[in-house]
């Protein structure tokens, strides 16, 4: 039974987050002519098929590299691949 | 999203691909891998593919190259405060706090309790929280670390490392930690009684994923000495409610899953229908007296002594189903070879004991490739046992060799264009690359060997089997933690 007027500590029943230090984004390209852009596939085959022959097709002046694995984890770039990886788009669309 | 950190800060622009209803997942993903502002474009559920390319591809390539606003540029420290006392007053306005509850947006439009299952909860009053805290030895402010070390694995569809005994658990969707006194707040909140909190602290070391999207359904098991010393309902009903053991316990998981881990519905909880499993919890307990002869119990399973409790944490997508037949026509095909599945397994007139599994054989991989968890009363468990199978082992061979079919039928199942990482993998048993195999090559649909089966004795007498997701779906390797670490 609860003393009548008393006050109460009651208890934080939620998880601590540990601090994170945050970083802007990368700069952004002024042009993606001539860059070599890495399309990530790690989802739905739909979408990302007509989007791999969409980007090859409409931007030919793209060097267009592609890592594809149809589990919910990407294929990572390697340490030499990132050396020349000017953007690379996640297609995770699960 | 953690992968999309790591260029970013490396100096490479990226954009990632989702749906516009993952929009608060993604976000709170990249806060968490400390580049919050990370861009995305949200495809569609509906539109087919190309159609969906068609309207996309240009708005991919202008997150690769629109100038950066102020706010992507900014840096700094995101350390939110989490205060021991979250509420001081009476026991009434209490009430009133920790029962809010605040509006989710789309794509929900609906009100989701702040602190609760949406149940009422127990008030955790200091004092309180200090009485359950006598239920472990462990100190109130040492965090919740793995007390044995555990290899890398995918949970709730995020890939987790190899996890050192020592290392912290982070609780999902959130990762955020734990202390012990955390865990038994939310052990009062649930109704918890101070003999269950190494239970519950041992299904803290689990991190209570909660998982996103499609039918995630979490239940715990507990196996060994404790299932008696605290009560629990190992016997009939025990997944009903009732028992003032095995339903706090597993409320106590969901209550973690949200507070500790921060899942919403609607926000990083996407499961589009829900899973009965989680409203209310979902625990039970093994029955160690109704094992067959020479039958391990899952403590022993796992590499423990029989002498030593356990807890098995599932995070399981494949749901449950039931028996598939009634229990009067079970009896009648063991005792005396009647009715319709004596019929069916052709031993008509023939007394038990028979192998019933082969009865449910058929249903068990009709629409769905994996293992599965059996939970069997002891008379069912007994008559395989009669049968034949002098160990558990001996029937998860036995189902695993039932589950070999064609590699085109195996081809049907939609959940195969993953296990085979799009057929470009290699198939386990054969060695060989799915795509050289021949449609006729006979493969199997439980996965690449007998472990992903698991039998669980335990429940009344009336012959009923329960069918869960199998013993390892993909997404919660090694779930059992021990209980005896955490008294």
């Amino acid at each position: 039974m609860a003393d009548k007027g008393k006050i109460y500590k009651c208890l934080n029943p939620t998880g601590i987050q540990v601090p994170v230090r945050t970083f802007p984004l990368a700069p952004r390209l002024n042009t993606i002519q001539g860059k070599e852009i890495w399309f990530s596939i790690c989802g739905e085959p739909d979408i990302t098929i007509a989007l791999e022959r969409k980007f090859k097709t409409d931007y030919p002046d793209v060097n267009w590299r592609v890592k594809k694995t149809y589990g919910v984890a990407p294929v990572l770039l390697s340490d030499e691949e990132m050396k020349t990886c000017d953007g690379l788009i996640l297609g995770v669309a699960w | 999203m953690p992968y999309l950190a790591e260029l970013e800060r490396a100096g490479i622009p990226t954009v990632v691909i989702d749906f516009s209803d993952q929009v608060e997942v993604v976000k709170q993903q990249a806060l968490e891998s400390g580049v919050p502002a990370i861009r995305s474009v949200h495809a569609s559920r509906t539109l087919p593919g190309p159609a969906d390319a068609d309207r996309i591809v240009v708005l991919i390539l202008e997150e690769l190259t629109r100038p950066l606003t102020a706010r992507e540029k900014e840096s700094g420290i995101h350390n939110p405060d989490s205060p021991r006392v979250l509420f001081e007053g009476s026991l009434e306005e209490a009430d009133v706090f920790y029962h809010q509850s605040r509006m989710v947006p789309y794509p929900l439009n609906a009100p989701i309790a702040l602190y609760t299952d949406g149940l009422p909860v127990r008030i955790p009053t200091e004092e309180r929280v200090l009485e359950m805290l006598k239920g472990t030895n462990h100190r109130p402010d040492e965090f919740i670390t793995y007390q044995t070390s555990r290899e890398g694995t995918i949970v709730a569809e995020k890939e987790v490392g190899e996890r050192k005994k020592g290392d912290l658990v982070k609780f999902p969707p959130m990762n955020m930690t734990a202390t012990v006194e955390r865990v038994a707040v939310n052990a009062v909140m649930a109704g918890c009684k101070p003999e269950h909190l190494p239970v519950v602290l041992a299904m803290a070391e689990s991190g209570c994923p909660t998982g996103t999207t499609t039918f995630h359904g979490q239940w715990v098991c507990v196996s060994g000495p404790i299932v008696n010393e605290i009560k629990m309902n190992s016997g009939y009903g025990m997944l009903d409610p009732g028992s003032p053991v095995n339903v706090p316990i597993g409320r106590a998981y969901q209550l973690m899953g949200i507070n500790l881990g921060g899942a919403v519905p609607g926000v990083n909880r996407m499961n589009a229908i829900g899973n009965p499993f989680n409203t209310g919890g979902t625990c039970f307990a093994e029955r160690a007296e109704g094992m067959p002869p020479g039958w391990k119990g899952m403590n022993e399973e796992y590499g423990f002594g029989k002498d030593e409790s356990v807890i098995m944490c599932m995070n399981g997508l494949f749901g449950i189903q039931g028996r598939q037949f009634s229990p009067g026509g079970y009896r009648a095909f063991q005792k005396s070879g009647h009715g319709g599945i004596a019929r069916r397994l052709n031993v008509k007139g023939k007394p038990g004991p028979h192998n019933w599994l082969e009865y449910i054989v058929p249903g068990l991989w009709a629409n769905q490739e994996g293992g599965w968890t059996f939970v069997m009363v002891p008379e069912m468990a007994r008559h395989l046992y009669e049968y034949g199978f002098k160990s558990k082992e001996a029937v998860y061979e036995w189902l695993w060799k039932k589950s070999f079919m064609p590699v085109k039928e195996y081809r049907n199942y939609s959940w195969t264009d993953l296990r085979t990482n799009g057929w470009m993998g290699i198939e386990k048993t054969s060695g060989k690359p799915w795509k050289e195999l021949p449609d006729d090559y006979m493969v199997p649909a439980a996965g690449d060997d007998p472990s992903n089966f698991l039998i669980i004795v335990a429940g009344g007498e009336e012959e009923v089997c329960l069918e869960l997701g199998g013993r390892l779906p993909d997404i919660v390797a090694d779930p059992v933690f021990s209980i005896d670490a955490w008294r």
